[in-house]
């Protein structure tokens, strides 16, 4: 048994299939009405936002330079490892970032995800090209493009025979620190509305304040925010197939496959998150 | 660019390997119910053992689906699988005794949604996507479901929610000393992630043999118990802790031995018995 299937490596995008956008819609469409259904108007509004952060999440995936295992050999630009790898990193650091900056509100949380995960991106993206540079000797160009669009510095000189580039030009870093900032925000915004749901259900469930109740319902919505982030940004990896260079790829054009997969896959994930504490006691 | 991941051929069918697996995890996650039956704790050992058994199955399926090259390396297919699968498991926890069903069932919703966007929206078009993502999920969240009973004894969402802490002298309910507000959780998510992917991420390429990998997804899965077992001195009894982390330990033991043994085997295969051939007329 080997490869013999797999994704179809053709050079335009494929647009997705009826069944899947028609599935898609209908998963969201039902996923809103339950959480009216179950939540009432706190409930909708917090899946929207679960939806959103999804979006987000995935759409920020598409920003980042990813090499894979190319790239850890210099033979392609990008950040030598895997998307789940990378995204897990920055969403991570961005929830930390948010998840201190919580009880600051709403829009102080959702900056500090954004700046958590983009400052870890940087630091990352700067890291690697030092490692690159000083450590392999390579400069950095791009396989891709020709020019960087926004330095204009000029490539093919640079880039060694039968490589696809190699190191991490401008545009990936400033790619790198986008992608890891709305992916920080989108994880930190899943986390603040679940919070929100539980903070709001909780104590009267448990006939207990909100602050003995916090310790519960922040390391729920943590793990969901953790959950739902990996999903999306997976779903995103495979919308890439493995490597990116960043937002100058041709491969960035596939973002609108990645944008209704994440809403399709938060909605479904969300709903389940929204009406945890429905069935508590039911049985 | 579409990497070939070769995968040894025959061994045990998957299907077969599929339903020892659901089975014998769903029996092994049960046999702690002895422990609310009978008043104690020394059960608790049985939900690492069924986090095995999925483990094993899990590699198993995740050998079947990174057959087709996904381009994005191995690990992806562990995140979204404890993504999703640990959302399933906290939705089955909150209904008592039917948790073990109710996780299942819910992941197995979120995992075929999650396949048939991966498939019809992504445009993977990868035959066992569905099947594979279905089954994945399932794993993922039988692996946490079964190593929260494990820490906590129990997989009941009322006792993992409350814990116990002793301030001067007087015995005080806490809600932050419990499995879940302590966050325990986040820990298992990861755990299971990395015993999910390790196996087959370690073991792909020529020669890989269906024995010797899942040799190496339940050293993992053990692997995974030992810092469960050594955690779960904090929520229960001394003795049933005890209990878990000799259990682990021998189970560690047995299986990393057995792993060194296979491998070794098929070392001494590939060396002297299968010279690597030259394509005729030169390479």
């Amino acid at each position: 048994m080997s490869a013999l299937g797999g994704p179809a490596q053709t050079s335009g995008v494929q647009s997705p299939t009826g069944m899947g956008l028609i599935v898609s819609i209908i998963l969201i469409i039902v996923a809103l009405a339950l959480a009216f259904f179950l939540v009432q108007m706190a409930g909708l509004l917090a899946l929207v936002g679960i939806i959103i952060g999804g979006v987000l999440v995935g759409f920020g995936v598409h920003f980042v330079p990813v090499g894979g295992a190319p790239a850890a050999m210099g033979q392609a630009p990008g950040i030598a490892t895997g998307v789940a790898m990378l995204a897990a990193g920055a969403g991570l650091a961005g929830l930390f970032g948010g998840a201190w900056a919580a009880p600051l509100g709403f829009p102080l949380a959702l900056a500090g995800g954004a700046i958590g995960g983009g400052l870890l991106m940087a630091i990352t993206c700067t890291m690697v090209n030092v490692v690159y540079i000083f450590g392999m000797g390579i400069p950095a160009a791009s396989g891709k493009v020709d020019k960087d669009p926004i330095t204009g510095d000029t490539f093919p000189e640079y880039k060694s025979q039968g490589t696809e580039g190699h190191g991490l030009p401008f545009i990936s870093w400033v790619g790198g620190v986008v992608g890891g900032a709305l992916g920080g925000l989108g994880g930190t915004l899943i986390y603040l509305e679940l919070l929100n749901v539980y903070q709001a259900q909780m104590p009267a469930l448990f006939g207990a304040s909100v602050e003995q109740i916090a310790p519960i319902a922040v390391s729920l919505a943590g793990v969901f925010a953790i959950g739902m982030f990996l999903m999306n940004a997976v779903l995103a990896a495979y919308n890439i197939t493995g490597t990116i260079e960043g937002p100058h790829d041709p491969k960035f054009k596939r973002f609108p496959r990645a944008i209704i997969a994440a809403a399709a896959a938060s909605a479904v994930a969300g709903i389940f998150a929204i009406g945890l504490l429905e069935l508590l006691g039911v049985f | 660019m579409a990497v070939k991941i070769e995968v040894g051929a025959g061994g045990v069918p998957h299907n077969q390997i599929l339903i020892y697996g659901l089975v014998g995890s769903i029996i092994l996650i049960y046999l702690t119910y002895l422990n609310e039956v009978t008043n104690t704790e020394y059960f608790a050992f049985f939900g690492g053992l069924a986090c095995v058994a999925a483990l094993v199955w899990g590699a198993d399926t995740i050998k079947h689906l990174c057959s087709y090259g996904l381009g994005t390396g191995v690990p992806s297919a562990g995140m979204i699988a404890l993504g999703s699968g640990v959302i399933a498991a906290l939705v089955g926890a909150t209904t008592g005794v039917f948790a073990p069903i109710v996780a299942i069932i819910v992941a197995a919703i979120i995992g075929a949604i999650c396949g048939l966007i991966a498939n019809h929206v992504v445009r993977m078009d990868i035959p066992v996507m569905v099947v594979s993502l279905t089954e994945l999920a399932v794993v993922g969240a039988i692996s946490v479901l079964g190593l929260i009973a494990m820490v906590g004894g129990t997989f009941n969402f009322m006792d993992l929610i409350t814990g116990t802490t002793v301030v001067l002298g007087f015995t005080v309910q806490s809600y932050g000393t419990s499995v879940i507000g302590g966050s325990i959780v986040a820990l298992i998510f990861m755990l299971a992630a990395i015993a999910i992917q390790h196996a087959f991420n370690a073991c792909l390429g020529p020669n890989e043999m269906q024995d010797r990998t899942l040799m190496l997804a339940a050293e993992c899965g053990f692997l995974s118990m030992i810092p469960i077992a050594v955690i779960s001195f904090a929520f229960i009894a001394f003795v049933p802790a005890l209990i878990s982390l000799l259990v682990s330990l021998i189970g560690w033991f047995y299986t990393y031995m057995r792993y060194i043994e296979l491998s070794k085997r098929d070392a001494y295969a590939w060396l002297d018995a299968q010279p690597i051939l030259e394509p005729k007329g030169g390479a």
